[in-house]
């Protein structure tokens, strides 16, 4: 009993919702589609579709008539390309940024909109209360990582092309050798030691692996959810309705940074993951001379 | 502070009540469940696709063309370096070669000017010489047909003053006398 209410603290503090368990928005994203219905779609899922309309839109716009001498909304939306890719290859390297920046790339621009969208009035805050208290049970529309189903998705999608990325590019053996063999040489009992070593090593490595995914997505799914949060308490204070506005003012700047920081955090961390699996020793051994 | 404790509190008791483990518990705090996030990974899936297809790939595309321009440029521009020194080295050495060329001209222009001059001076002098040795011989012969009609002249006005004076004819032998005897008389 005592674990669960750990478990349970622990994952309410890492989401950072523990202060709107009682009032404000609810932990999960309501369906807008009937009860049984096979591809449930909430209200989060539809923001993330807007998010996605909007990229789309703004690159369709920026690439409509291109030109090798950029202007305008090429200009910008190729410098922020152009950036994030070589920003990336800083970290991946040149042969894996190539296979992989569609990946890394959406994911932080998905992020980021997604993040920032969700900061527009009305989300989150309008929509009806189906309990009968004070506050919005059921917003229209909530923000696309205030759902812990999509921070997850994502998270999943990742460990899943971790996976194939880390084993088309070591090898079945070179993958298992990458997390359970002995780095350096060793000989005679020492050997067999650091081979008992290295294997414990491994299984603990497995298990942090295996946790990435739930890391990753209560992070984003915290940050964002208690930002809402954050932003309908400080508009609940009690001033009059014609003050309303005013205190949730200076965190929606904080919140815009937040937004940056968890796409960033996001990409980076996937990113060095992929880069920590991929990175030969010979490599290293080849840095260190 | 009061909410998180109120809900800690709870937890267990509602965990209990409801006889859920702690997987399930958390996943219906946080709202997860199977056919949603089916549903989220699909839409991530497909939103995913659309962003590679529609925003990343145009933008892509145009900076590796770009990229391509560039680098093509630069390979261009190598080349158009490297033959440029290629040629200014060819031209240093058929500037050399010419120069070379030109040298040995103007040295063979000279010597063989300077030997043309010879055979020129040397040609002039032996001319020169043979016009000199011409006119010595001329002027010897002029002295000596001169000389030749002075003495008929001579031997004539002597042999004429001697057929006055005697008023002897003088026979050619006569006269051929008178004329050596006054010769000899005027040249010792």
């Amino acid at each position: 009993m005592a674990i669960r209410t750990i478990l349970i603290s622990f994952f309410a503090t890492l989401a950072g919702v523990g202060s709107t368990f009682a009032a404000g928005l609810p932990q999960h994203a309501p369906t807008l589609t009937p009860e049984g219905f096979p591809f449930p779609i909430s209200n989060s899922m539809v923001m993330v579709w807007m998010a996605a309309a909007i990229i789309i839109l703004f690159a369709q716009v920026a690439t409509r008539k291109m030109a090798l001498v950029p202007t305008g909304l090429q200009n910008f939306a190729e410098w922020l390309v152009e950036s994030l890719y070589n920003f990336l290859k800083g970290i991946l390297g040149e042969h894996l940024v190539k296979r992989t920046f569609w990946f890394f790339g959406t994911i932080f621009i998905l992020i980021l909109v997604n993040n920032w969208i969700g900061l527009l009035p009305g989300v989150g805050t309008v929509g009806w209360d189906a309990h009968g208290h004070e506050h919005v049970s059921h917003p229209l529309m909530r923000g696309g990582n205030a759902d812990l189903n999509m921070t997850l998705a994502m998270s999943l999608t990742f460990a899943v092309l971790w996976l194939y990325w880390a084993i088309t590019e070591n090898g079945v053996k070179g993958f298992f050798a990458h997390i359970f063999a002995p780095k350096g040489k060793f000989g005679g009992p020492m050997k067999i030691m650091m081979i008992l070593v290295f294997g414990m090593v491994g299984l603990i490595e497995v298990a942090s692996i295996a946790l990435r995914p739930v890391a990753l997505s209560f992070r984003l799914y915290g940050n964002i959810f208690a930002g809402e949060n954050l932003l309908e308490g400080m508009m609940m204070l009690g001033l009059p309705n014609w003050l309303m506005w005013l205190p949730p003012l200076p965190f929606y700047f904080l919140e815009l940074l937040v937004g940056v920081i968890q796409a960033l955090v996001f990409m980076l961390l996937t990113a060095v993951f992929l880069k920590l699996i991929c990175e030969h020793d010979d490599h290293d051994e080849d840095h260190a001379h | 502070m009061f909410q998180i404790i109120n809900i800690l509190a709870a937890a267990p008791a509602q965990a209990a009540v409801e006889g859920e483990g702690v997987v399930q518990e958390i996943a219906r705090t946080f709202g997860l469940n199977g056919p949603m996030f089916f549903s989220q990974c699909v839409s991530f899936f497909i939103v995913i696709l659309l962003l590679k297809k529609f925003a990343f790939g145009p933008i892509l595309n145009m900076l590796e063309l770009r990229s391509k321009r560039i680098e093509e440029g630069e390979e261009k521009l190598k080349r158009i370096e490297k033959q440029l020194a290629e040629s200014e080295e060819s031209t240093k050495i058929v500037l050399a070669e010419a120069n070379s060329q030109a040298q040995r001209l103007i040295d063979e222009s000279k010597e063989s000017a300077a030997h043309i001059n010879e055979q020129a001076t040397q040609k002039a002098l032996a001319e020169a010489a043979q016009i000199k040795e011409r006119a010595q011989k001329d002027a010897e012969n002029q002295v000596q047909q001169m000389r030749a009609e002075l003495k008929q002249e001579f031997g004539r006005l002597v042999a004429a003053t001697t057929t006055q004076v005697t008023g002897k004819v003088l026979t050619d032998a006569d006269q051929d006398r008178i004329n050596k005897e006054a010769l000899a008389s005027v040249e010792g």
